[in-house]
């Protein structure tokens, strides 16, 4: 692992190539390329050691001395793999995303700088091994996102919105400080692998888990602690905002992960309330995904629903690890596994594109967009390989982690029996009811984006070639995973029998019958090729032509008149408006002549708006209220600091 | 996978693909004897869609390449979807663990792409076709869960040929359920083939159509594409239907096709009946309509898992 610490010092040297060249465009170049430069190394090596490294032998090592602050075991590296594998096109996009602010003339020095701190800090959070080592890498990354979402500071919504994450990020360490310390002193160590706890402790148990799920679930955005996701997102440069959704929200799910390794097996109510978390996450997240106007909220709350569907693969495997049942744990657990890399891959895809359209039309609003098809054909089609694959539909690489999650679902109803079957049985409706409301969601975004006519005029719609590299290289993972899914179900095994199931290596994910699928879904293109040639074959003598659409005989129709994204989605959103504090605001004169109207569209988060901003709210009355308290004499301080200590000391008395 | 059963598999698939234009042509006829007409011929959808190929393809002006791979990408996606299905006892082409969620999924694919399509015209006609059809799927996709999944979450079989040959008659509470299940299906099928009280297909005039309007603006090879799959589409949920009924034939393979066929049509009968008899919904109470087939399933679900 030599060459990983190698690849994290190429990556920090990035840092010194921004501040010291003095040219903007120069330092932006150079310290893209050392960035690209050590992740690749880093990857690489990363993958062989996760690839060839059996892990029940030994750790593997640094510099070949055993040292306490890293552990390469297969779910770190799995994750780091994860990691740099996104970051690498992320860093592709991010040298043309900054080269539009460097023609403006903005200074890009503080972007390149906390990007790389950004990267590095991430990666050591996943190969971390001594728990303070952990909280400082954990608490550097929070950091950096930060201040990296602050790059346009001048304007309002950043503001809040970064301090929105800012003050999340806190809480979370601040609960993963008591959730170590209380490890700590249960095991008399601050190291990771010597962490193991037995489901006999009582309490402390649950309390253990409950901080965990609380701090990490937070940090991943799961339902009620959601919030924060479409504050930030869509004020963070697109760079960020990627990697926000892709990577930084799935360190909670490895937070998660890493818990179940201290504490197992889980007990099994734990594995319901995840499961019912995580659907009401997946379902209410892409509701209200459906029910925005901006992009990037709009993949915000997505991300919500994607980490819903890994939270129900995670309690999928908790209830299997309660049962002791390996087939349920490999299936439930793999599915987890495999979507965080799916969903990785797809979001920061969608994000990237996203960011491409906001650079050329300089706008995050739908509803002003539209026939950016006739501008960039190629930009569509790979914008829509990444919608088809979130959507978890075939033959891209979301179906396949779905299509893993469901087999758990079976399993699980087969091997437990009694009531299992019904519940399994509701989990797996509820989960094609947010595939339902998935292809409702991104039929609507790429239908509003990209087809029909500009409702807005178009300036210029240009993409350089570095966009076109990054989104090309997340499109074709999306490809790789879904028509070749073996060597990527194999690793997620090997990670599996590894870190989560160590008794008998089950082959339940490799008994899926993944080749049968592959070959149908090259039957599906192949199918497509050939009606296509037929097609072909069929106009070339029947003849084809282009003319106006059916308007009912009338002439005079022009953009606006198409379905927008509000009235497309209304009739969905009308359904659960209460939940989704969905509203309208027409403002229309029905006279004869009628005068000019309007029509608007909202989405209140329940969460937010219902319950955040009202606590907040009381809680800065009550400081107002208690504000008497401070006053200008230095006097009065030093009597409240005799009381105080007077009270301790009591206490201290007392107790003993 | 023995060389006879690809051959069943084979030659089911090329029964689902032939004779769903003639289901059709069964149904028009039937609705055509029940309101008095003598009604064209059984063969009509065949002589439809031969006519369909010989005209130019003519394409909106706004519409892109969603437009050109749209009625390929939906043909595919429902054939694959059929191969799936079992006809008597022969074993279908595509069958494997799980084969279920990829039938939904590839149904799913072939919705994706009629709705992006229907988008690309740029029409409000379209779109509000485009905006019911995923509004209305939405409430469809649990139906297919609660009936046909809720089997195979009992019998613990995850293939659609395993969970329809699991179906045993001789427990008087599966029949019932069974039987519920097969009404909740009829409901579904009405929905995603767009037939008479969810959608007409008969209807003249856009404002009210839910399928025919998002194909309003193609022609020629396209637009047999389009009528071709959504014909293989409806045969699909008769034989989904019809499966239900397999285990009255006591593994007889001629029992078992005789089966198929009277099934078959019974439901162009009460299709044609259904169509005969009753008008299209308002709008508005499609989701109530679809929620109360998906209510059946749940309370048939409850109370066959508590009289077990």
């Amino acid at each position: 692992m030599d060459t990983l610490f190698y690849s994290l010092l190429l990556q920090l040297s990035s840092i010194a190539a921004g501040i010291f060249f003095t040219e903007k465009k120069k330092s932006s170049a150079a310290s893209h390329i050392l960035l690209l430069a050590g992740l690749i190394t880093g990857f690489i090596a990363a993958l062989t050691a996760l690839i060839n490294s059996d892990f029940t032998l030994k750790d593997i090592q640094m510099f070949g001395i055993s040292n306490n602050l890293f552990r390469f075991d297969a779910l770190g590296l799995y994750f780091l793999c994860i990691i740099q594998l996104v970051a690498i096109p992320t860093t592709i996009y991010s040298y043309s995303y900054l080269k539009h602010y460097i023609e403006k003339g903005k200074s890009v020095r503080s972007n390149l700088v906390f990007y790389a701190v950004l990267l590095v800090s991430t990666q050591l959070v996943v190969v971390a091994n001594h728990a303070i080592f952990f909280l400082v890498c954990w608490e550097v990354m929070s950091t950096s996102a930060y201040l990296g979402m602050n790059f346009e500071k001048g304007k309002k919504e950043v503001q809040t919105g970064s301090f929105y994450y800012l003050v999340m990020s806190h809480v979370v360490v601040f609960l993963l400080y008591i959730f170590f310390f209380l490890l700590h002193n249960q095991t008399n160590s601050w190291l990771f692998s010597d962490f193991h706890l037995l489901s006999g402790t009582g309490d402390l148990f649950i309390v253990l888990y409950a901080l965990s799920l609380i701090a990490f679930g937070m940090k991943a955005g799961f339902m009620p602690f959601h919030f924060w996701l479409p504050r930030a997102h869509p004020i963070a440069p697109t760079v960020f905002s990627a990697f926000l959704s892709g990577i930084i929200i799935k360190t909670g799910i490895y937070g998660i992960l890493r818990t179940f390794q201290f504490l197992n097996p889980a007990p099994e109510w734990l594995g319901w309330l995840v499961l019912a978390v995580g659907m009401i996450s997946a379902v209410y997240g892409v509701w209200y995904a459906l029910a925005q106007h901006d992009i990037k909220s709009l993949l915000a709350y997505h991300s919500v629903e994607n980490i819903g569907i890994i939270g129900i693969g995670i309690g999928i495997g908790f209830i299997g690890s309660a049962y002791h049942s390996i087939p349920i744990q490999i299936l439930g657990f793999g599915g987890a596994l495999l979507h965080t890399l799916n969903h990785a891959i797809f979001k920061s895809l969608l994000f990237v594109g996203s960011g491409v359209i906001y650079q050329n039309l300089g706008t995050r609003n739908i509803e002003q967009m539209g026939g950016l098809v006739h501008y960039g054909k190629y930009f569509v089609v790979l914008f829509l390989i990444g919608s088809i694959a979130i959507s978890g539909i075939p033959p891209f690489n979301g179906f396949i982690s779905e299509f893993i999650i469901y087999n758990g679902f079976f399993t699980t109803a087969k091997e437990l029996e009694n009531y299992y079957p019904l519940l399994m049985l509701i989990s797996a409706v509820g989960l094609a009811f947010v595939g339902g409301l998935a292809v409702a969601c991104f039929t609507k975004i790429n239908s509003i984006m990209f087809l029909g006519k500009e409702r807005k005029e178009v300036k210029h719609f240009k993409i350089s070639f570095y966009e076109y590299l990054s989104l090309g290289i997340f499109a074709l993972l999306c490809i790789v995973i879904g028509f070749y899914p073996q060597p990527f179900i194999g690793v997620v095994n090997k990670v599996l029998i590894d870190g989560f199931v160590p008794a008998a290596p089950s082959s339940s994910l490799l008994n899926i019958n993944w080749q049968l699928l592959s070959i149908i879904f090259i039957t599906v293109i192949a199918g497509i090729i050939l009606i296509y040639l037929w097609k072909k074959s069929i106009q070339k003598k029947y003849g084809r032509r282009i003319s106006t659409a059916w308007g009912c005989g009338y002439e005079g129709l022009n953009p606006r008149m198409q379905y927008t994204a509000s009235s497309y989605a209304d009739e969905l959103n009308e359904i659960s408006k209460s939940v989704l504090g969905y509203h309208k605001k027409v403002i229309a004169q029905n006279d004869i002549f009628p005068a000019k109207g309007s029509f608007e569209s909202h989405s209140d988060d329940l969460v937010d708006k219902k319950i955040l901003l009202p606590v907040f709210k009381s809680f800065s009355e009550f400081i107002a209220r208690i504000k008497f308290l401070s006053y200008t004499d230095i006097r009065y301080y030093i009597a409240f600091i005799l009381i105080i200590i007077t009270i301790y000391s009591l206490i201290a008395f007392l107790w003993s | 996978m023995e060389l006879t059963s690809i051959l069943q598999g084979i030659i089911s698939l090329v029964l689902i693909l032939g004779l769903s234009p003639l289901f059709v042509g069964l149904v028009n006829k039937q609705k055509a004897i029940f309101t008095g007409r003598i009604g064209a011929s059984l063969l009509q959808p065949y002589y439809e869609l031969m006519k369909l190929i010989k005209k130019e393809t003519i394409n909106a002006t706004s519409s892109s390449f969603i437009s050109a791979v749209t009625p390929m990408i939906n043909f595919i996606a429902v054939v694959i979807a059929a191969a799936m299905l079992p006809i008597s006892f022969a074993h279908p082409l595509i069958s494997f663990e799980g084969d279920i969620i990829l039938f939904a999924y590839m149904l799913g694919l072939a919705r994706f792409f009629q709705v992006l399509a229907a988008m690309d015209i740029g029409s409000s006609f379209e779109g509000m076709g485009a905006a019911r059809e995923a509004t209305f799927a939405v409430f469809a996709e649990p139906i297919f869960f609660f009936t046909v999944g809720s089997i195979a979450f009992i019998s613990g079989f995850t293939s659609i040929y395993d969970i329809y040959h699991s179906i045993r008659l001789d427990n008087l509470s599966f029949v019932v359920f069974i039987i519920v299940c097969s009404i909740s299906v009829f409901i579904l099928a009405v929905t995603e083939c767009s037939r008479m009280p969810v959608d007409d297909p008969n209807t003249h005039l856009e404002l009210t159509m839910i399928h025919e309007v998002m194909i309003l603006d193609n022609s020629g090879i396209d637009l047999f594409l389009y009528q071709y799959s959504s014909y293989i589409k409806l045969f699909i949920y008769v034989i989904l239907e019809a499966s239900f009924f397999y285990p009255f034939a006591v593994q007889s393979y001629t029992l078992g096709i005789i089966i198929f066929l009277v099934v078959i049509f019974i439901l162009s009968a009460a299709l044609a009946a259904v169509e005969t008899i009753t008008s299209r919904f308002k709008m508005k109470n499609i989701p109530h309509y679809l929620l109360f087939a998906t209510a059946i399933g749940i309370l048939n679900l409850l109370i066959y898992t508590f009289t077990r």
